[in-house]
């Protein structure tokens, strides 16, 4: 060792040790990191899982890769389609991360190799992480709808990521004469905001019934038997909308030939097993399974689809330091159906255990209690809103759905009378004020 | 109940160590709260309740009531049955130790100006500016969000939704439908 790298080694050591002496914060940051982490994918997950590991512990390096220089979140997006919200509404960019100390990285990652700990991106830079965040959201798989492609998504959009499909697809409802037929496809489940659909079709009902177009129908074509909130749903579009046989709804469920398998993107029409159905606003939501990253990673082994983690931590089942949040992932207490939902709300959650268990490791501490729960509005009309919310507990290493706290807002009031307007509307307000939080929550 | 008293015991001992992760169980426990009501509580959502710095009493009181069914709700009454009593005491204590953060926004000039004649009614519980509840079990209004204020005195008036309070609901019947709104407003504009 030679003089001067003796004295620089000496001055770390003092630097260091006076900062675990300290044990506060600023020393942390000060000193070299603790740990370096490195989060894929800037939606509601990734955001929160960078957001609060700086907050929690400034000592951590937290590099947070996305592509998009902007967010625009899914939930309420619906109420765009209809009008009765401002795209701007739902869009934020990263400075907010970036003043908690996150290194924002606009790029893409295209390799991810796990034996050297070290994420390589599209323009050549290579990312040395400790743990590694994975939050990469959803891909849809365009080929299990025969003649669906991403072409094909511009003339059926399926305005499933928010953004400009979802400006598409409201310009042409707009364009849309009235006595149309506006179709929604749903795909097999599990897939991402699992009442979304049903939202859009009651967001959609609402633009035509106040837009001179009542004589048009939506017409839900659903590879499922049921769905999610359905009670509620088929309660509101028959209050508000008219549902069945003469209604502006019309739901086909899986078992009355309701799944679309093909479609031809020039005469908007969708095949289904015997049927063929024609519209004049077609809205395909394809089937979709974890984010390419994980699934390149071999991280999708739930049915060739979707991550699994282990419960106490998000921790990958099959990397280890590697955690997989969000959309991407499966999990909750599947031996009762009461799965995750694949919701922001959810995803945020995950995130702020993965946050958890890595704060307790790189610290030596040991792994804190998680916590999980979930809520998720949907509205239906401007005073009209309802919600389902999810608590999961963890018990030898699976999760526990607790049943008694968990569940959708009431379809009657318990002596069976209706549930008065207020509850409705209260929900409906507590989406914006819902949405408004989990944004800077996550992204302030 | 067996988790609940590990609960109660991993909090006090990690406090007891002086880290900066001195609170990491409530903390994680918190983080469940903030998704709607803001980190600290202090929310950004004008329907959603800021809770940072109210009182532990009600805050307590509150979630406790919704628990038990005496207080109706839209949401917060499904939620909270998943949280034992020890962890809502925990929140509670949690949440009012935090700092209570008047929210800047707009509100009406004209509710200013005759707010305070408006809310004579409320002056005897919850202070003239509604910074100075009369006791332990009443809640903060300078400075919280209109639209939730708003909806709070809606539900006092509505009488399909069960609340708990019977005082506030006389009061609250007492106010036509400009004055909630003025007292809403008259209460989010103040800052201290």
């Amino acid at each position: 060792m030679s003089q001067i790298n003796r004295r620089d080694f000496l001055k770390t050591l003092a630097a260091t040790s006076s900062a675990s002496v300290l044990s506060v914060p600023a020393a942390h940051a000060a000193a070299k990191s603790k740990a370096k982490v490195v989060v894929v994918g800037g939606g509601f997950g990734g955001a929160t899982a960078a957001k609060y590991l700086r907050m929690i512990d400034p000592g951590i390096e937290v590099t947070l890769i996305e592509r998009n220089t902007s967010y625009t979140s899914c939930p309420l997006s619906n109420e765009v389609i209809s009008g009765h919200r401002d795209i701007a509404t739902l869009q934020t960019g990263y400075t907010g991360l970036r003043k908690h100390g996150v290194n924002v990285v606009h790029d893409e990652v295209v390799g991810i190799d796990p034996a050297r700990k070290l994420v390589k991106t599209k323009s050549g830079k290579g990312f040395a992480y400790d743990s590694l965040v994975l939050s990469p959201g959803v891909d849809f798989d365009y080929a299990a709808v025969e003649g669906y492609s991403e072409a094909a998504a511009e003339k059926m959009p399926h305005a499933y990521k928010a953004g400009p499909q979802t400006l598409l697809l409201k310009k042409q409802l707009e364009a849309m004469k009235d006595g149309g037929t506006f179709i929604i496809a749903v795909p097999p489940g599990p897939f991402r905001c699992p009442p979304g659909p049903y939202e859009r079709a009651a967001q959609v009902a609402s633009y035509l019934k106040h837009h001179g177009k009542a004589k048009s129908k939506v017409l839900i074509l659903d590879a499922n038997d049921s769905f999610s909130k359905k009670g509620l749903f088929e309660q509101a579009w028959r209050e508000l909308y008219g549902y069945g046989p003469g209604g502006m709804i019309e739901w086909v469920p899986g078992a009355a030939d309701g799944k679309v398998v093909k479609v031809d993107a020039q005469t908007l029409t969708c095949y289904t097993g015997f049927g063929e159905h024609k519209g004049d606003v077609v809205n395909v939501i394809p089937p979709h399974h974890a984010g390419k990253v994980a699934k390149d990673l071999g991280l999708a082994t739930f049915k060739n689809k979707w991550c699994e983690a282990k419960a106490e931590t998000m921790e990958s089942k099959g990397l280890a330091d590697v955690y997989v949040i969000g959309d991407s992932c499966v999990g909750g207490d599947l031996p009762t159906n009461n799965a995750f939902p694949k919701s922001a709300h959810m995803a945020m959650t995950q995130a702020k255990v993965a946050v958890g268990a890595i704060v307790a490791k790189v610290n030596g501490l040991p792994n804190p209690v998680p916590y999980y729960v979930n809520t998720c509005y949907s509205v239906v009309a401007p005073d009209y809103g309802f919600s389902v919310v999810h608590i999961y507990k963890v018990e030898n290493g699976t999760w526990i759905y607790v049943k008694e706290a968990s569940g959708i807002s009431p379809v009657t009031m318990p002596d069976k009378s209706p549930v008065p307007k207020v509850y409705r509307k209260l929900e409906a307000e507590y989406a914006d004020g819902w949405l408004r939080n989990v944004m800077a929550d996550a992204f302030a | 109940m067996r988790n609940t008293v590990k609960f109660v015991v991993a909090a006090a001992c990690i406090s007891a160590a002086s880290s900066v992760f001195a609170v990491e169980e409530i903390d994680g426990l918190a983080r469940t709260c903030n998704n709607c009501h803001g980190v600290n509580g202090v929310s950004v959502g004008a329907s959603m309740p800021s809770i940072g710095g109210q009182s532990e009493a009600y805050l307590k009181q509150t979630m406790m009531q919704w628990k038990s069914g005496e207080r109706a709700s839209a949401t917060m009454g499904r939620l909270i049955k998943g949280y034992s009593d020890d962890q809502i005491a925990a929140l509670a204590k949690y949440f009012a130790s935090k700092t209570w953060t008047p929210v800047s926004q707009k509100v009406s000039a004209a509710a200013l100006r005759e707010g305070k004649d408006v809310t004579e009614r409320c002056e005897t519980c919850h202070g003239v500016t509604g910074s100075k509840p009369d006791d332990e079990q009443t809640p903060k209004l300078h400075g919280q969000w209109a639209k939730y204020l708003e909806l709070e005195l809606l539900k006092y008036r509505d009488d399909g939704f069960q609340m708990a309070h019977k005082k506030m609901m006389k009061n609250a019947r007492k106010l036509d439908e400009a004055g909630v709104m003025t007292s809403a407003d008259y209460y989010a504009g103040q800052n201290q």
